[in-house]
């Protein structure tokens, strides 16, 4: 017979050690323990070539940015700090640029870091047989670069550009070792040699890359919490498309951090004690609608604020992402500098759309309800690059589709793999369409809007979806690419944002977020704020 | 015998000519630029000089026609050119890929074999209500789609129970669930054509007579009946075969796993025209060679085939339907 005693003392005991398990801290370790290996995987897809010269896309910057490291880096405002670079002198004509480079500092071939090395650098970007899209349109205003002193290069434009240093802090225009240059594209695109805390030492096609330590560096960006090698032995970056896959291995052990998470699983992540996620808004514009106004039927201004004051998507944004994004009134990402909301342009507001569709002519409807003109229906060709819109995404345009329709419009789905995509937008084979741009620089709104860039490049691409073509804007836009003087910049922008909104060329959704998850083993972990992409040299992996 | 062997070499590269042409062309009516495949994928801004000395380099800026006959030219050699995403020899990429799919799709067909089977040899014992409960399964099996079953797998295997890897790996826990995933479905078609064969065999008059001469209830599944079940599913392995590696896209796309299935859909999106004929030609290289495999299987497993002047399609029909009235 056991007393009652003794099992009021047992149960007393069992609670005490409960309580004590409970009050110990979640043996979290502040102290820093080298060595081990972290798995990343990534949902980005895997590079056709690790040298981010080369094209020049975000798998190439992510897996690229803990090796090749740029010249400047960005703090959490956007504002320009030292990288490889301590800084840059601007002649007062704006067209000579003198970057003061680090001293000490080599690639982990042996190569030294100099001014020689940034002058190959920027002729291999410029180079048409390196067939750079991303760095050479960034460098579109430099016309050369010397080499001054062996810590000065120099670089001369065509006209002043004031985001060359937000677009040198971009891993698409990192530094390589020129030794590693001159072997050759197909050499250099397996393994490129950088200044970074890792090296590539290992690229198994369609399966990972293994980066391993550099056990000589000592070129961290401001920022950073330590400087000198990194903790972690190696990463094993491991390509796994499928999202809820890559979720799965995070739960299951098999990795430790995942990036394109979606919204679902951020929420149950964020509320396990096991995991953590780390989010950021990825810099440039934010995920918006552009409509095409060099086309019927959005080529009419009443039809383009009809669509915009009957596309309801703050109901949709609640339900499909679960509180993990924000409504965004603006053209820019929350991360870029000069940003300008302009909420009661973006009202909804039914009367005013069905109004403003019979203003423009669109007044009889067929048995759909879908509104008639000439004969014409009002149909709104919507293609998604599934690549690029998240299934939470391509739902929240279902509903556009659905309360647009009460209105009279016919918004026609149609999601397309990257490539049709891609050429259906260069062939303006579209009426609305969702695009992706990120650019660390206010500067992303010139290449969006300017009307130079309706002008397709030779490939067919024209980042100017929207079609919008307005001498002002461009003005402003060519003004404040320019003007060095910040007040000016922000003038500029603002009356620029403004005339989109007024222009009702842009329904902007919300910000494009970074959206990595990690386990709690993992610590230190960072994302750098130039292209909210995680950075592993303060990183290590609780044993 | 050496005509017959003749046909069908002829006939096996007819299949390779009509996949490799089929796929040419059909790749250039899909829109998207393969140049842009070579100068960093779908979207690149890549300049007038650099597309053009890509165009010329490949070809490109040849006539369809012009390009088509090159193409054939060079694949009559045994050159299946470079790949332009991956910047190596379709080649050495397709012989670096080809071994995992291969074992997954190996696996997956003995384990659907297996299954079915078992399946086959349990319900035509266990009566009517095990008939009808292995006939529910295996419609349910075959019809499931590879997409929602592995990543059901997935969430009851790998994240509530941690069982096993999500992500594949290169032991044999790593293969579980991407053969589990294929193999269900196909044990579900195979399974469905040996029961009605078992049943029917049972039923004929030869293993009546097997009964009578005093063989035992094992010795006539396992010498009579077995023989006749397996023959449709031996037919069915041939297309099995090209149904496993379609099946290949998605699993191996799921769980991460490399090989041909995920090459090939990468390889498409990025419209890498010479990866995607290369890995066609191989997987349609597989299906012939399955397809006489099978063919040879099948005559083991009926000596009546093996007959001279006998053709495998007319004596099949008679053992599929031996005693149609009887059921």
């Amino acid at each position: 017979m056991i007393s009652l005693a003794g099992v009021v003392t047992a149960s007393a005991l069992l609670i005490a050690l409960a309580g004590c398990a409970a009050d110990a801290p979640v043996s979290v370790d502040s102290t820093p323990v080298a060595g081990g290996t972290l798995t990343y995987a990534t949902g980005f897809g895997e590079p056709t070539c690790l040298d981010p010269h080369v094209g020049g896309n975000m798998p190439q910057a992510l897996v690229g940015t803990n090796v090749l490291e740029s010249l400047f880096s960005q703090d959490e405002s956007g504002a320009i700090v030292p990288w490889l670079a301590s800084g840059a002198t601007v002649s007062e004509d704006g067209l000579t640029v003198d970057v003061a480079l680090n001293e000490g500092i080599s690639f982990t071939d042996g190569t030294p870091f100099d001014a020689d090395a940034v002058v190959a650098n920027i002729t291999h970007m410029k180079d048409p047989n390196t067939a750079s899209s991303t760095a050479i349109l960034a460098l579109g205003k430099v016309t050369s670069v010397e080499a001054v002193d062996p810590l000065t290069a120099r670089f001369t434009l065509s006209e002043p550009d004031s985001a060359l240093q937000e677009s040198l802090a971009q891993t698409w225009l990192a530094m390589e070792s020129p030794a590693g240059l001159a072997r050759g594209m197909d050499a250099n695109c397996e393994a490129p040699i950088g200044t970074g805390p890792f090296v590539f030492s290992e690229w198994v096609k369609q399966d990972h890359v293994t980066l391993t330590r550099n056990e000589a560096y000592n070129s961290a960006p401001a920022g950073a919490a330590h400087s000198g090698p990194a903790y972690l032995d190696t990463i094993e970056w491991r390509f796994i498309p499928d999202t809820a896959t890559r979720f799965a291995a995070l739960q299951s052990g098999q990795v430790d951090v995942i990036d394109e998470m979606q919204p679902d699983n951020v929420v149950a992540a964020a509320s396990s004690d096991q995991f953590d996620v780390l989010t950021g808004a990825l810099p440039g514009a934010s995920i918006r609608l552009e409509l095409n106004s060099g086309y019927a039927p959005f080529d009419d201004e009443r039809v383009r604020k009809a669509f915009i004051a009957s596309a309801d998507v703050n109901p949709g944004i609640e339900s499909l992402f679960f509180g993990t994004v924000d409504r965004s009134y603006s053209v820019l990402s929350t991360s870029t500098p000069y940003g300008a909301s302009f909420e009661d342009d973006y009202a909804i507001d039914t009367d005013k759309a069905n109004t403003l569709l019979d203003e423009a002519g669109w007044t009889s409807r067929d048995s759909d309800g879908t509104r008639m003109k000439d004969g014409e229906r009002l149909v709104v060709d919507f293609p998604i690059s599934t690549n690029q819109s998240i299934p939470a995404e391509q739902s929240l345009f279902e509903q556009i589709q659905a309360t647009t329709k009460e209105v009279g419009f016919d918004v026609e789905l149609h999601p397309l793999d990257l490539s049709s995509w891609y050429a259906a937008l260069g062939s303006w084979d579209f009426d609305v369409t969702s695009a992706i741009y990120t650019k660390n620089s206010p500067d992303v709104l010139r290449i969006l809007y300017h009307s130079d860039n309706i002008i397709p490049a030779p490939s067919g691409y024209h980042p100017n979806n929207a079609h919008v073509s307005i001498p002002e804007l461009d003005a402003l836009l060519t003004e404040a690419g320019e003007t060095s003087d910040a007040a000016v910049r922000e003038k500029d922008y603002a009356a620029a944002q403004k005339l989109l909104a007024d222009g009702a060329y842009v329904l902007p959704l919300y910000d494009h977020l970074q959206k990595i998850g990690y386990s709690t083993t993992v610590q230190g972990l960072t994302l750098l704020p130039t292209l909210q992409i995680p950075y592993f040299g303060d990183t290590w992996v609780q044993g | 015998m050496a005509g017959r062997v003749g046909v069908r070499v002829l006939g096996g590269v007819f299949v390779l000519w009509a996949a490799a042409t089929l796929t040419f062309f059909g790749l250039r009516l899909i829109p998207g630029d393969p140049a842009q495949a070579i100068l960093g994928g779908p979207g690149s801004q890549a300049s007038a000089e650099a597309l053009a000395a890509v165009r010329a380099e490949y070809g490109l800026d040849q006539s369809i026609w012009v390009q088509y006959v090159q193409y054939l030219g060079r694949l009559i050699t045994g050159d299946l050119g470079s790949s332009y995403s991956l910047r190596m020899p379709v080649a050495e990429v397709i012989g670096a890929q080809i071994g995992g799919t291969l074992l997954l799709a190996a696996l997956s067909l003995a384990v659907a074999w297996a299954i079915a089977l078992g399946l086959a040899t349990w319900s035509t014992r266990g009566g009517r209500v095990a008939g009808a409960v292995a006939s529910g399964l295996e419609i349910v099996a075959a019809a499931v789609p590879h997409f929602w079953l592995a990543t059901v797998l997935v969430l009851v295997f790998s994240t509530t129970l941690r069982w096993l890897p999500a992500v594949s790996t290169p032991g044999p826990a790593g293969l579980v669930l991407p053969v589990v995933t294929l193999a269900l479905p196909l044990a579900g078609f195979l399974g469905q054509v040996m029961r009605e064969s078992v049943l029917d065999a049972l039923a004929s008059p030869f293993v009546v007579s097997a009964r009578a001469r005093g063989e035992t209830e094992s010795g006539v599944r396992w010498r009579h009946v077995l023989r006749h079940g397996a023959l449709p599913g031996i037919a069915l392995s041939g297309w099995a075969f090209g149904w496993l590696i379609s099946g290949a896209v998605v699993v191996e796309t799921i769980f991460a796993r490399p090989g041909l299935g995920r090459t090939l859909l990468n390889a498409v999106q990025l419209r890498d025209v010479p990866l995607v004929i290369g890995v066609v030609l191989v997987v349609a290289l597989g299906y012939v060679l399955m397809t006489v495999l099978t063919d040879a299987a099948s005559r083991l497993a009926d000596p009546r085939l093996a007959q001279p002047g006998a053709t495998g399609r007319r004596v099949a029909d008679p053992v599929l339907t031996p005693s149609g009235g009887s059921r």
